[in-house]
This record gives C-alpha cells, structure tokens and sequence, in this order.
C-alpha cells in the first residue's frame, strides 16, 4: 500500500513517499492514521487530500498555509498546481 | 575531548579546509588567461566572473569587494589576481592582503595572453610551494562557518534533507560554530515562523525587511512569480506554492536563535544563526557564502541539482530514492533512510556532523572531484 506522511493534525493534504495508482487505497502515516483512495494517479513526492477544501479555502501543509484552492478539492485527489496556488508574491492579482 | 577537524591556520585566526591557490578574474576579459593558468597548475582553482568591466559606483565597489572576498575565504592559501590592467587588480590586492595571504597580480596588458599566462604560472606555481609547506591542525568545530543551501528541492527535501541539515547545524551551533541560511524569496510563506527566532528586535526587523524586499519586487513585476518560484523542477518533484517550499526549506535552519541578518557576501561578526539576503539560484547564492567566509555548505536536494562552489566545497545531500539511484554520482550523503527504514533525524544530523568534520578534515567530495563547480558574483544594477 502507498504510503503517505500528514506533517500535522490540522492539515488537509499529505505528501505521498510512494507513487499510487487511482482507486488504490493510501495509508496515512505521522500526525494522522487511517486511509484514503487515490482518485487518480498521483505521483512520488506530489500531495493527495486528505479533508474536504472548499473553493477559495486555505490548503494545509505542516499546519500552515500553502496556498488556496482555485476549485473545489475533495478527499483522494491530487492536490497541486491545477487546484491551488500561492496567496503570495501575487503580482498578477 | 570536543570534537575537531583537521584545519589550515591561516595568519589572521581562521581555518581553512582547504588549501588552494585561488587564480582570481578582476573582470569577464580575463576569464580565458585566468583558467589557462588554473589548467597549467596543480593546486590552483580557477575563480572566473562576469562583468565588472562597465560597471561604476557602489556597483563596482560591490563587484570588486566580492572578489577580494573570495580571496580573503580561509580555504585559500594564496591568490593570484588576473587583471586586464593595473588598477582594478591592484584594488582587489588593496583588499586581500590585511588577510596576510600572499597575493601576486598579472595583466594582460601591454603584453598579451602568452605571456600574461606564462608569468601567470610561474607566479602561480611559486604560490603552490609556498602553500604545500603548510600542515593541517586540529581545529575546533567552532572554527566553521558552514552555508545552508537547498536546490532542485522537491517534497523529500522539507521531510529528509532539509531537517537532516537542521540538525547538523544545531550541533554545530551548540559546538559554538556558525551558520548561515540565505534564499530570501524562499521565506515568504514561513518568515513568521522564523522571524520569531530573532535574538532582538533589530535582527528581526532586518530579516522581514529583506523578505518583505524581496516579495514587493516580485509583486511591482505584475506576474504570478510560480514560473520561477517554484521553479519548474521544484513543481515536478511536487512542490505547488512557494509557501510549501519556505516551510521545507526553512528546515535547514534548525531550531537556534537568529542571531544576525547579513547581505550578500557580508561575513558574520557573531557565532550562532544567521541569515543572508541573496537570490535564490544556487549559483550566485553559494558564491555569497563563500564570500562571506563560509569553509563549507551544506547543500540538500530533492529532484538533484549537481552544481557546488569553487571556493567552498559543497554537500550534497538528498532523500529521494529515485534521485539516489539516478543521479548517484552527485550525491555525497544519503538520507533516504527516513522513508525507507524509519531512521530518526536527529541520528542522521548526528552522522552528518561527523561527516561534515570529516571533509573538512579533507575527505573529498563529488563536486571537486569531478570539478562541478562554478562562481557567479550576484549583480543588482546595470552597468554603462
């Protein structure tokens, strides 16, 4: 089974240290347990999911914020550049 | 007994891990004679720049200060200035010799490249002599001023390398020896956090000043800065925002007090903590640290970026076992244990320390072996 690292209990991605393939159930190691389902394939390293985040709502990586989603990100989906984006630096905003 | 390394005591107190004679550019125009003379020396390394011809004012004063500062680096013995003419190579000299380093100088003009190298090396040659005559010394940790460096970051990097780093450098730290994190633009997202660190308000005014520079920049540009931050390495290895990268990155940097903030190339005057205000390219970052003083750096990577320093040897560190596997000849220290057998941390740091004593000591390292290394001094304005 894949297995992925949750660096805090507050956080709503976790980092993926083997590749999984869609449908494939991921295990959840660190500041949380249990399992997810990849919803497609997700890569070595990329980030999977792991709580419902709304439009808009903050993305949560070591229980700080990395980004916010540009659309709607629900549980086994991978999660990166196509979902959300920096809230910095934004020159273009 | 506290630990040491085996160092060069050079006449103004600091030690050197190595012991080279530096063949130093004044300007871009002496890049071919100062490598033919590098080439035809053993024991020299090769220190080439860009520019410096054109450019006037405090930006010439910085480009030129620069140089002197790689000059003045403990791990070199001797330095030999290449200059088109006299008075820029006799300013550099100006600014090397308070090191009590021997300095020689050689110009292109009036008498052309042949014989500007053939002096060149005969000079070159004499300094060599004169810097084999030196031994190597137990040094104490203190010593060490190491550069905090990541490139060709991914995911891996703020879980394996990064914290691995971070440990090393809180031993080193507690030793009573120095270190020095820069890449201001990979901040922003996690300077609160670091911030926090600040051993008084002014150090801690400083840094956000510099972060906070560094973001109004790339905002006045009008883009989204992603292209380059994270860069597109850094995207594949699954890193998304530049926020997800300052938090893996920051990582190097343990858990010590901030005790100064520096600018580029500026050498620390306390022990502990510091940060540097520099670009993020590894280039002219690691340039930065070995400008600053910095003996060795310390250089995570996730995804694999091979380049070290000329004047500095450069770790590589790395945790991605895909990256272990495929570009094995640039990694000097592994790491992937964390994911593969649960290994600690702190365990790893622990082992880096005594590695990093090790090189310092003189164990060689993939990047001089293989001569992967490069020097490009940071420009901030344009020249005539």
């Amino acid at each position: 089974m894949p297995r992925s690292i949750v660096l805090h209990p507050s956080d709503n991605v976790a980092t993926l240290i083997d590749p999984a393939r869609e449908g494939e159930s991921c295990a959840l190691q660190g500041e949380a347990s249990g399992q997810v389902v990849a919803r497609q394939d997700v890569a070595f390293g990329h980030k999977i999911c792991i709580a419902p985040i709304a439009l808009g709502a903050e993305v949560l990586k070591y229980g700080q914020v990395i980004g916010r989603a540009t659309r709607a990100i629900a549980p086994g989906e991978h999660a990166h550049v196509h979902n959300f984006d920096s809230a910095r630096a934004r020159g273009d905003l | 007994m506290a630990k040491t390394f085996l160092g060069y005591r050079r006449d103004n107190g600091a030690a050197g891990v190595r012991n080279w004679v530096a063949v130093i550019s004044v300007m871009d125009n002496c890049n071919p004679a100062t490598r033919a003379i590098s080439q035809a020396v053993q024991g020299t390394i090769p220190v080439t720049t860009l520019f410096v011809r054109g450019q006037f004012g405090a930006d010439l004063d910085f480009a030129l200060e620069s140089l002197a500062a790689l000059g003045r680096n403990p791990n070199i013995a001797g330095v030999l200035l290449v200059g088109l003419e006299e008075s820029s190579a006799e300013e550099v000299a100006r600014r090397i010799r308070p090191s009590g380093k021997p300095v020689d100088i050689v110009h292109l003009q009036p008498n052309g490249t042949i014989e500007c190298v053939a002096q060149g090396t005969r000079k070159a040659a004499r300094l060599v002599l004169q810097a084999s005559q030196q031994r190597r010394l137990p040094c104490p940790m203190s010593d060490l001023v190491i550069g905090l460096e990541c490139g060709g970051s991914d995911t891996t990097s703020g879980l394996s390398c990064n914290p691995t780093i971070g440990r090393m450098a809180d031993r080193l730290v507690e030793a009573g020896g120095t270190v020095i994190i820069s890449e201001t633009s990979e901040f922003i997202g996690a300077e609160h956090l670091f911030a926090a660190r600040a051993v008084d308000a002014a150090v801690e005014t400083a840094f956000l000043a510099a972060v906070r520079g560094m973001e109004d920049m790339a905002v006045k540009r009008g883009v989204n800065m992603r292209d380059s931050q994270p860069a597109p390495d850094n995207k594949k290895g699954g890193l998304t925002t530049v926020e997800e990268k300052a938090l893996g990155a920051m990582a190097k940097a343990g858990s010590s007090p901030l005790m100064g903030t520096l600018t580029y190339g500026q050498p620390p005057v306390r022990k502990g903590l510091h940060f540097m205000d520099a670009p993020s390219g590894a280039v002219e970052n690691l340039t930065g640290f070995a400008a600053a003083g910095c003996q060795l750096i310390c250089f995570g990577t996730g995804v694999g970026n091979p380049i070290g320093n000329m004047v500095t040897p450069t770790i590589k560190i790395c945790g991605n076992v895909n990256t272990l596997k495929s570009m094995r000849d640039n990694i000097d220290f592994d790491v992937s244990a964390v994911f593969e057998s649960s290994a600690r941390i702190s365990d790893l740091g622990d082992q880096l320390y005594d590695y990093v004593a090790d090189v310092g000591s003189g164990t060689r390292i993939t990047s001089e072996i293989l001569d992967i290394r490069e020097t490009a001094v940071s420009r901030f304005e344009r020249s005539l």
